[in-house]
């Protein structure tokens, strides 16, 4: 995995558009879904969601990403559906339990809505390089800094592991043990810790420095390399 | 009338936080425009800190006790204001790895990442970040991680991030430290390629004799003091260079052993020059 994240290369519509734009999107069409809590906004914007992944061509993409909360949402039917406070008609019992209308309806709007921001984020996580998306948040007012934090994570938490995997092999071909008793595993954790935050931290340093020899300081207004056309002024 | 020399250090000393060693004492030395000076010592003599010091890393970014100047084009370095500094000179560190910012995905990205902070019309980076990829023989690679590059290529891709600033001063602390052979013939001609352009070059180096094919002079520190500064051949034919133990280039070490100097009296530092003095003396001894 090169960078932390779920973007998906294609050449659409829907990747074309700016990143606010489908923030926005995301965040709107879940908040609401908390305002108007029925099951015809939940329906509407999930249809509307899952149409833009198509045209995004990420349907699949998306399928998987709803087939992990697939399992929640059998637990929210089964709660709800028997132990909703509001219940009082009884639909039908399964294997002597009881599930009522008022859960089920209210398990379908959890439901709809946990489907609807997943989808609805999909949309942004799947189309939308996260250096992107930072941009252009730095570009309507977040902090550079903090730009480049969130950045810095997305590319670099993925070579600190591999430098993890190394750690361990060159631990292990001197003879540390990585399996084992409890004492054994926490030994070869403190072994593994110490270089890599230590080297971590050098390079943290290093890393500051190409920053500041980058500019990165500069009270300049910045120019951003890419433009999306609702960006434009 | 200001100053001519490109860079020019006065009485430098400083010392890092918490620390009651000085890294640097008494460091004087000019350095002109266009020339390419060598800074040569073991570890810890100071080198490091000498390279932060000339882009002004030291004291900016690295508090402790400072005194002493370091003028670029006669204009301290602390009063350079930080944007006209970043253009007037760059810095290339040892590490390529950590070299890479992180805040871009992709080559292009993260040459393009320091005009970007610069404010530069968006044409114009894209001039110069093509421009300085084809020169640096990159752009194939324009489209790739920056992780996934070979040592040497993030090397050059440090460089290349560092010269598409158009700096008038590049300082490089042991670039090649690093790289493989190949590899490090390939930064040495980029630096070669850069010494033609006309800017100035300091670069700390320890394969001696790559450096003194490229170097017009050479510093040499020792535990934070300025000990010589001088032409190559000049220093590594010191009396006192074997007890500081920083080694010499290989021909030097021959030519010493044979007692074999040019005709300016002092022992060959480069490869060509020490060929012809054995080939003589091997004819002489013929004869």
């Amino acid at each position: 995995m090169r960078v932390l994240g779920l973007y998906v290369e294609r050449d659409t519509p829907v990747h074309k558009l700016a990143p606010f734009t489908k923030l926005m999107y995301a965040v709107t069409s879940t908040v609401v879904t908390f305002l108007f809590p029925s099951i015809t906004v939940g329906i509407l914007f999930l249809v509307l969601s899952v149409f833009l992944n198509t045209i995004a061509r990420v349907l699949k993409h998306l399928i998987a990403l709803l087939m992990v909360v697939s399992v929640l949402s059998i637990s929210i039917f089964l709660i709800q559906g028997m132990f909703y406070v509001g219940n009082y008609t009884p639909l039908f019992s399964l294997l002597r339990l009881t599930f009522y209308k008022e859960g089920l309806l209210r398990a379908v709007v959890l439901v709809l809505r946990l489907f609807n921001m997943i989808s609805a984020f999909g949309i942004l996580m799947l189309t939308t390089r996260p250096s992107d998306l930072i941009d252009d948040l730095v570009r309507r007012g977040l902090s550079p800094n903090v730009g480049y934090v969130i950045a810095s994570v997305l590319q670099i938490v993925p070579q600190m592991l591999s430098t993890a995997t190394r750690i361990i092999d060159a631990q292990r071909s001197r003879g540390l043990e990585m399996n084992g008793s409890f004492h054994k595993r926490f030994k070869a954790f403190l072994a593994l810790i110490g270089p890599l935050v230590l080297g971590s931290l050098l390079e943290a340093r290093e890393r500051a420095l190409a920053l500041e020899i980058r500019g990165f300081e500069a009270r300049t207004k910045r120019t951003f390399l890419k433009d999306f056309s609702e960006s434009k002024r | 009338m200001g100053s001519t020399e490109k860079i020019k250090i006065e009485s430098l000393t400083y010392a890092y936080p918490f620390s009651d060693k000085n890294a640097l004492e008494n460091i004087s030395f000019s350095i002109m425009p266009g020339e390419c000076v060598g800074i040569i010592g073991r570890n810890g003599a100071g080198k490091s800190t000498l390279c932060l010091a000339l882009t002004g890393l030291v004291p900016k970014f690295f508090k402790g006790r400072y005194s002493g100047k370091v003028l670029l084009d006669g204009e301290d370095v602390r009063q350079i204001s930080y944007e006209k500094l970043v253009t007037k000179i760059g810095l290339v560190l040892q590490n390529p790895f950590s070299q890479i910012t992180g805040a871009r995905i992709t080559v292009y990205e993260e040459v393009a990442f320091g005009l970007e902070n610069l404010g530069i019309p968006r044409d114009e980076i894209k001039q110069r970040v093509e421009a300085v990829l084809k020169a640096l023989d990159l752009w194939e690679k324009r489209d790739e991680n920056p992780f996934e590059l070979s040592g040497g290529q993030l090397q050059k891709l440090a460089i290349a991030s560092v010269l598409v600033l158009q700096p008038e001063v590049l300082v490089l602390d042991e670039p090649t430290s690093q790289l493989d052979p190949g590899e490090t013939k390939e930064v040495f001609e980029i630096i070669s390629q850069m010494k033609s352009q006309g800017i100035t070059i300091v670069l700390v180096e320890h394969k001696y004799e790559m450096l003194v094919e490229y170097v017009d002079k050479i510093i040499f520190l020792q535990e934070g003091k300025m000990i010589a500064f001088d032409e190559a051949e000049k220093i590594f034919s010191l009396p006192e260079i074997d007890e500081y133990m920083v080694g010499e280039p290989i021909y030097t070490k021959l030519c010493k052993k044979l007692n074999l100097k040019n005709s300016r009296g002092y022992y060959p530092v480069k490869f060509s020059e020490a060929v012809g003095i054995l080939r003589e003396a091997r004819c002489g001894s013929d004869r």
